[in-house]
């Protein structure tokens, strides 16, 4: 977790005092923002006393006689009287507000600070940046400084194998192949570090990893989120980020087009596609909405996205009122807004969130050809079970036909041990085993029928529900009209001495006949009986009422009861209007699979009893098909091919064109409002597009247009555009900012461990073109990145958040770049770029879960599987599950909080992803001979270094214990191997496999492995 | 505790292969014997009349007039349209801001209940035999008219996501007294249909809290949380000599690097190893006796329901849990009010009246607040043709009944009311975060004064708005 330290600013403020004279911005302003502003700032509806302390006029004016700040006069100024007043009614900041009083040492800053002459400046991240001269490498020039001022001193250079990972892991997100390492470990000639720097920065991968930065900052996803959650298709957008940053577009050109692709002239459907950024907010598709709520919503999402990650200003604030510490009011916030508000969309989502962009990707042809080959490969595998099982289809067939050879009937009706009712129905079944309603007449009913189904399993259920002269009219019911009508049919199991029931899932019903939904208030369908719902089920209306009507139901899985279980079918009808309660029905089961249990009417079996001779063709079809339902081997070859088709179908939808969320602009554009205290239907004064004034008022030059904006961002006089991307890179190398509250420069967020520094940077990013790589590559190239990381109890003590960089950053990596390690480690990676997104590994039932069954996650086949995290497709109400500490990409997020929990433990351990690595890399190891080499293979593949003889002894210890477990019981084995698209290697012990993937586990879990160092 | 101080003396008692896990036994229970009180060392304000917190969430906005808000005098008007001097501009989803508001009155008969004769409709029977256990609000009321945004505020004080929801804030504030499980649980009730809609896990986010006080989902599956299960084939024993493996080759890495995380990383990794016990043991329901089950009713047999999740969460008050959620959804009876209100009824009826009869039993009552309700109410008219079959009810912010029990509110009180549409509060409006300051004040906190400073404002779960305590419902 990267600490939030609010008394941050003071702790500089207070080293800095002693010895120079105070500083407006770096000692007196955070003092006022902390403790005055929120009442006596720049926003004017909630200012008290109409005292205003962000200004100099306002502090100096004289107010009821007295003056808050007399310069030079700190006895006379009313401030100084106030925060060190002892009258609970006088002293500021007020007991009411439940901020603190005033440290001594703030008091005398603040005093002092009068005493100088009151010396006002602007707010440090507001005046212009200054490239200060130095000598030697700038950041080791200026850090050392520092380190010097601390009394501390830099620590050595870290080992040459941590360094090559911490590079590789930096800029590509991966760690080093053996390749790789070797060529730095190996290249002994002067500037091996630096060859090595910028063959990562070559890598298609270094894409990739900065891709993974700015799609938290994008709130990119691949669904809408909120209620319907719809799938969208902007991947390619995230292509072409990946492909940015690959080519080194320069910052500001990587800006404009992502702000204004479509207005550049001649714009390629590529400059169009880069403007997705502003389009990968959430939309609203809910119901009832008003969608002109959620688009201002959009506009706002923007505004306040542009804030976070180009401007280091929590713009946010100012939905509501103006900013109470940064110098940017409502009416400002809201002519940003109008950059943003003449979109030509309509506040819908899913297929209604226009404008789009019909664009056909590259990278799909590849992933289209990888599900091909899947299905090429699946084909035969499903051909050849089939044909395999015929020849035992031919015994059963034989033996069938002797056995149905007298008459056969499929369905067997069962006996109720019990019979009941919720609503006090009587229920009594007759010799025929129909079942009779009579008595007291509710108007709804559950019917349970509990039963004890002896012997054979249970693959489906019919339902016969039965006329009778007692009923209404000789009908179905004893309602009104002699209907009835079924909302829902439950099968659940009960083992006797447990308390616990179980569900049993119906995947599918059929009945002989169905009432028409539309004429009957939704009610007629007997699939409706499966959901659970009163508002929808079967009934029979329409049809002969006098006449037996017949459902069939299928077991998703056939039951084979214990002897201790008894199954309990509950009839549920409880229907809006009520009073068709089912008068009379029978209940039967059926042992067989297939088309036995998918139709209502005479099945396979009972039409093969009545031929003589040989089955015709299509019966001979049914009953293998009645067969293969049942056959293992088949059905598992059969599941591996609707897989592949299924990942084939969803892929080949996307291969074509897909409509990209961009921005355009509509013909007329829309009157911008300041929104009442940010309500979207509370319009206040008309605004024009605008920038803050205080961040640098808009060049007579530039249209004020998107493209404008991006180029006000990027300005070479904005102060805040090149600090704020400085700052992000230096995050992804050190894990914090130079500026640790990334998203937000402003007066209340953290001031600069080094200012001068990132002036420095920030000066130098501007002068050389924004060149990304240029800046990475100068602050890689430092001795101050290439630090080792371990600490002294006596650093640790001193800077114990590491803010003077005397050690190198040692942090757990993000859980993303864990995965993606796992994979390279172990070989499993396919590390190919772009295309459709992808599913990797994931618990079942997860989405299931949130979405109560609405939507279904099924984990991709084949390489698709190996792909990096990126590509991993993200449901905006349910991040992928194996990640932790993520951006959840529902708003702009640029700094990602960092725990250490029981639950990434646990992932860590028990992810399939982690236990398929483990095993590939056991595979890999079992190709090497001995232990010992084993051992080292594991060690060098994921930490880029040999284990010392305490760490192969240890590992060596773990692996006996998982030997000796494994061969004493080879079954927990096969059993362990049995992971996602893992197979045991012909000719490979599974005892051997098992403990050698234990330790492999072992090795992916160790916290050097997880952290950078 | 001091990271090096450990390690170096578990060293040089261990300086060999074999620590196992007695010594992490040991360690675990002296990180337990020196950890101080759970929680801010500020907090709480003042002594708590609830310890813990059970918030049965119904979510889809639950009918509070068919439920608990009786107007008989609505069967006159029946048909008319809405007077204008009570709609007074209150802005309609556009599902029914294109329809005439006619009067649709409740579908429910009502009866007066126990000593405090509140009243309760007749779908929740079970209710109304603990009617005087029960402190009803009829007077709540929110901002937000539609779904997502009214839960969003409901739960977290603010209707854009990214605020931490309430029980984060518990887990922050107050920690919790087991160690072996996280201080706030959520538990999804398991629906045999596909909801309408769906429960967003920012409902138990965070927000800018450290993620460690975000609500934990316990699933009704085999992993009841993510990962917890060992892969088959993969037995404890063997589990426990990797951990050992791993921790002692860790242990290298703390001497090696010095950096504390290493430490907690150990430590983290123990009490993965420990949940892999506690949890399952907690969430198996079979040993439960007989009359529990028959107190929560038949569906309190099936793991997942929202009645097996009543009988979790009186488990998790026992094991010191700070705050557990249980979510129902579809309560969004826009039709078929009958038949869609009636089966959330028979969901949560018996089972929620039973958890407060169970608590109150044992003796845990006193310093548990339960509290009941969803995001918002439902509009006095009809939804389609009011006096169909398939007439529903609209959302309705403007007034809503929650009910609580237990730890610190009165037992047998109604507070507040609505005029004799149920459209408007007549007395004792409370907001919901009225509400949330009141939560935070039984369990000692001052809403005033807990913060959290993120982005370089002090935020608070009550936003800035004023709220009050609801004074009228302490105890």
């Amino acid at each position: 977790m990267s600490r939030l330290t609010p008394s941050a600013p003071l702790l500089f403020a207070a080293l800095a005092w002693a010895v120079e004279p105070v500083s407006f911005s770096r000692d007196v302003l955070p003092i006022l923002s902390e403790n005055c502003l929120s009442c006596h700032g720049p926003d004017e509806s909630h200012r008290k006393a109409d005292l205003r302390l962000d200004t100099f006029e306002g502090a100096t004016a004289e107010n009821d006689g007295v003056r808050a700040v007399v310069p030079g006069d700190p006895a006379r100024s009313d401030l100084i009287a106030r925060i060190v007043s002892q009258d609970p009614d006088e002293v500021m900041p007020p007991p009411k507000s439940h901020k603190p009083r005033l440290k001594p040492e703030e008091v005398d800053i603040l005093r002092r600070w009068i005493a100088e002459g009151a010396k006002w400046g602007k707010h440090w991240a507001f005046e212009p940046p200054v490239k200060r001269q130095v000598e030697g490498h700038p950041v080791d020039a200026f850090i050392r400084a520092r380190l010097a001022k601390e009394g501390l001193k830099p620590s050595p250079q870290a080992p040459a194998h941590v360094l090559v990972r911490r590079v590789h892991l930096d800029l590509t997100g991966l760690p080093p192949t053996p390749e790789e390492a070797s060529a730095f470990l190996n290249d002994k000639a002067p500037g091996a570090y630096e060859r090595m720097v910028d063959r990562a920065l070559a890598s298609p991968h270094y894409g990739e990893r900065l891709a993974m930065w700015w799609l938290d900052a994008a709130r990119y996803a691949d669904t809408d989120g909120f209620q319907s959650d719809s799938t969208r298709n902007n991947w390619p957008w995230r292509d072409w980020v990946v492909d940015a940053f690959n080519r080194n577009l320069p910052y500001d050109r990587f800006t404009l087009e992502q702000f204004a692709g479509d207005l550049l002239p001649g714009a390629t459907p590529e400059q169009k596609l880069a403007t997705a950024f502003h389009r990968n907010h959430m939309t609203n598709g809910e119901g009832g909405r008003d969608p002109e709520e959620s688009r201002v919503d959009y506009v706002i999402d923007r505004v306040n996205t542009v804030g976070s990650t180009w401007l280091g200003l929590t713009l946010a604030c100012c939905q509501c009122h103006s900013h109470k510490f940064d110098p940017v009011s409502q009416s400002e916030y809201y002519s940003l807004t109008a950059f943003f508000n003449s979109i030509d969309e309509d506040g819908k989502a899913g297929g209604g969130a226009r404008p789009f962009m019909p664009y056909q990707s590259p990278f799909a042809a590849r992933a289209l050809d990888e599900a091909k080959a899947l299905i090429e490969a699946a084909k035969p595998a499903e051909a050849a079970a089939r044909k395999t099982a015929e020849a035992p289809f031919a015994d059963w067939l034989r033996q069938a036909t002797e056995r149905v050879a007298g008459g056969h009937a499929s369905w067997r009706p069962i006996k109720a041990e019990t019979l009941e009712t919720a609503e006090g129905t009587v229920l009594t079944q007759e010799p025929d085993f129909a079942v009779q309603a009579s008595g007291p007449h509710p108007n709804q009913d559950e019917y349970r029928f509990i039963t004890t189904p002896r012997g054979r399993r249970v693959a489906g259920l019919r339902l016969e529900v039965l006329p009778h002269p007692s009923h209404t009219d000789g009908a179905l019911s004893r309602g009104k009209d002699g209907e009835f009508l079924l909302t829902d049919l439950k099968v659940q199991v009960r083992t006797r001495g447990n308390s616990l029931i179980r569900d049993i899932a119906l995947d599918s019903a059929v009945a002989d006949v169905g009432a028409d939904k539309k004429k009957n208030g939704n009610y007629g369908d007997v699939k409706d009986t499966l959901d659970d719902d009163p508002r929808n089920g079967w009934t029979t209306i329409g049809a002969d009422k006098k006449a037996p009507h017949t459902a069939v139901y299928r077991l998703a899985e056939p039951l084979t009861l214990g002897a201790d279980e008894e199954m309990i079918i509950e009839l549920r009808q409880r229907s809006t209007l009520g009073d068709r309660n089912i008068g009379r029905f029978r209940l039967s089961v059926t042992d067989e699979a297939g088309p036995a249990v998918a139709s209502v009417g005479v099945t396979p079996l009972e039409r093969l009893a009545k031929v003589t001779g040989a089955a015709d063709p299509k019966l001979r079809e049914d009953l293998f098909s009645q067969f293969l339902a049942d056959h293992r081997p088949y059905r598992e070859a059969r599941a591996a091919l609707d897989r592949a088709q299924r990942d084939f179908d969803d892929i080949k939808a996307r291969a074509g064109k897909v409509n990209v969320m961009v921005l355009a602009e509509r013909k007329q554009p829309r009157d911008t409002f300041v929104l009442v205290r940010g309500v979207w239907d509370k319009h206040g004064d008309k605004v024009g597009r605008d920038a803050p004034a205080a961040v640098l008022p808009w060049p007579q030059d530039l249209p004020k247009d998107r493209a404008g904006l991006a180029r006000w961002i990027t300005a070479k006089e904005n102060p805040l555009a090149a600090r704020v991307a400085v700052n992000h890179l230096w995050q992804l190398l050190f894990s914090n900012g130079i500026v640790r509250s990334v998203e937000d420069f402003g007066l209340q967020g953290e001031r600069p461990s080094h200012p001068e520094l990132l002036d420095w940077l920030a000066v130098d990013f501007r002068e050389n073109g924004w060149d990304i790589k240029r800046l990475l590559r100068l602050i890689v190239t430092s001795e101050t990145y290439r630090q080792d990381s371990s600490v002294t109890p006596a650093l640790l003590a001193k800077d114990p958040d590491n803010r003077f960089l005397a050690r190198g950053s040692r942090y757990r990596l993000p859980s993303w770049m864990l995965r993606d390690a796992a994979l390279r480690a172990s070989g499993l990676l396919h590390p190919v770029l772009g295309g459709p997104p992808v599913r990797p590994h994931q618990p079942d039932g997860v989405w299931e879960e949130l979405f109560m069954g609405r939507f279904k996650y099924e984990s991709s086949e084949g390489p698709a599987q190996y792909r990096r995290t990126l590509y991993a497709f993200w449901r905006r109400s349910i991040a992928p599950t194996f990640l932790f500490d993520t951006a959840q990409r529902r708003t702009c997020e640029v700094r990602l909080p960092r725990t250490n929990t029981p639950l990434q433990a646990l992932t860590l351990m028990n992810d399939a992803t982690f236990l398929e690595a483990s095993q590939a890399l056991a595979a890999g190891a079992l190709k090497r001979s001995g232990d010992a080499t084993r051992i080292q293979f594991l060690y060098r593949s994921v930490l880029t270094r040999e284990a010392n003889d305490r760490e192969a002894a240890l590992i060596g210890s773990t692996l006996m214990k998982a030997r000796e477990t494994y061969r004493a019981d080879p079954a927990a084995a096969v059993k362990f191997l049995d992971v996602g698209q893992r197979r045991i290697p012909a000719g490979v012990d599974p005892a051997e496999l098992a403990a050698w993937t234990l330790v492999a586990s072992l090795v992916l879990n160790l916290d050097e492995t997880i952290t950078h160092e | 505790m001091d990271p090096f101080s450990l390690h170096r003396r578990t060293f040089v008692q261990q300086a060999g292969l074999s620590l196992g896990a007695m010594a992490f036994g040991s360690l675990a229970a002296r990180a337990a014997a020196e950890s101080p009180k759970p929680g801010l060392p500020s907090l709480p304000h003042h002594a708590a009349k609830a310890k813990r917190v059970i918030f049965l969430t119904q979510s889809g906005g639950p009918s509070q007039i068919e439920l608990f808000d009786h107007k008989p005098g609505l069967a006159e008007l029946a048909g008319t349209e809405l007077p204008e001097s009570v709609r007074r501009g209150q802005r309609l989803t556009t599902m029914t801001s294109n329809q005439r508001q006619l009067i649709k009155p409740g579908a429910t008969r009502f009866e007066r209940c126990g000593k405090s004769g509140a009243t309760i409709g007749e779908w929740l029977p079970h209710l109304r035999k603990i009617a005087d256990d029960l402190c009803f609000i009829k007077s709540m009321h929110t901002d937000q008219i539609n779904h997502a945004p009214a839960m969003t505020q409901f739960l977290t004080g603010n209707q854009i996501p990214g605020r931490p929801s309430i029980g984060s804030w518990a887990s922050y504030g107050l920690g919790s007294e087991n160690k072996d499980l996280p201080d706030y649980l959520v538990l999804l009730s398991r629906m045999q249909r596909p909801s309408d809609q769906p429960l967003y896990d920012h409902y138990w986010g965070s927000g800018f809290l450290p993620s460690r006080h975000q609500g934990v989902k316990l699933r009704s599956a085999k992993d009841p949380v993510l990962y917890l299960r060992d892969p088959e084939g993969l037995p404890r024993g063997l589990r426990r000599e990797m951990l050992d493996g791993l921790a002692e080759l860790n242990r290298g890495t703390l001497e090696r690097t010095g950096d504390p995380e290493v430490a907690t990383r150990i430590r983290q990794y123990e009490m993965a190893f420990r949940m892999q016990a506690s949890v399952p043991e907690l969430t198996d329901l079979s040993d439960e006796p007989d009359e529990v089950f028959e107190l929560y009713g038949p569906d309190s047999r099936r793991p997942g329901s929202y009645a097996a999740n009543c009988i979790l969460a009186r488990r998790l008050i026992e094991r010191g849990v700070r705050f557990i959620q249980l979510f129902h959804p579809d309560w969004d009876h826009h039709s078929r009010l009958t038949s869609w209100c009636t089966a959330r009824c028979r969901d949560t009826d018996q089972p929620s009246a039973a958890l407060v009869t169970d608590l109150k039993r044992r003796g845990l009552l006193d310093d548990t607040l339960v509290v009941w309700g969803g995001e918002f109410g439902r509009g006095v008219a009809g939804q389609g043709k009011w006096d169909s079959p398939e007439a529903g009810r609209d959302h309705h912010p403007r007034c809503f009944t929650m009910w609580m029990a237990g730890g610190g509110v009165k037992a047998g009180h109604t507070h507040g009311s609505t005029d004799e549409f149920s459209y408007n509060v007549a007395t004792d409006p409370v907001h919901v975060r009225d509400l949330h300051a009141t939560v935070l004040h039984l369990l000692g906190v001052d809403h005033e004064r807990f913060t959290y400073r993120h982005q370089g404002l002090d935020f608070r779960l009550t936003g800035v708005e004023p709220a009050k305590i609801v004074k009228g419902i302490l105890g």
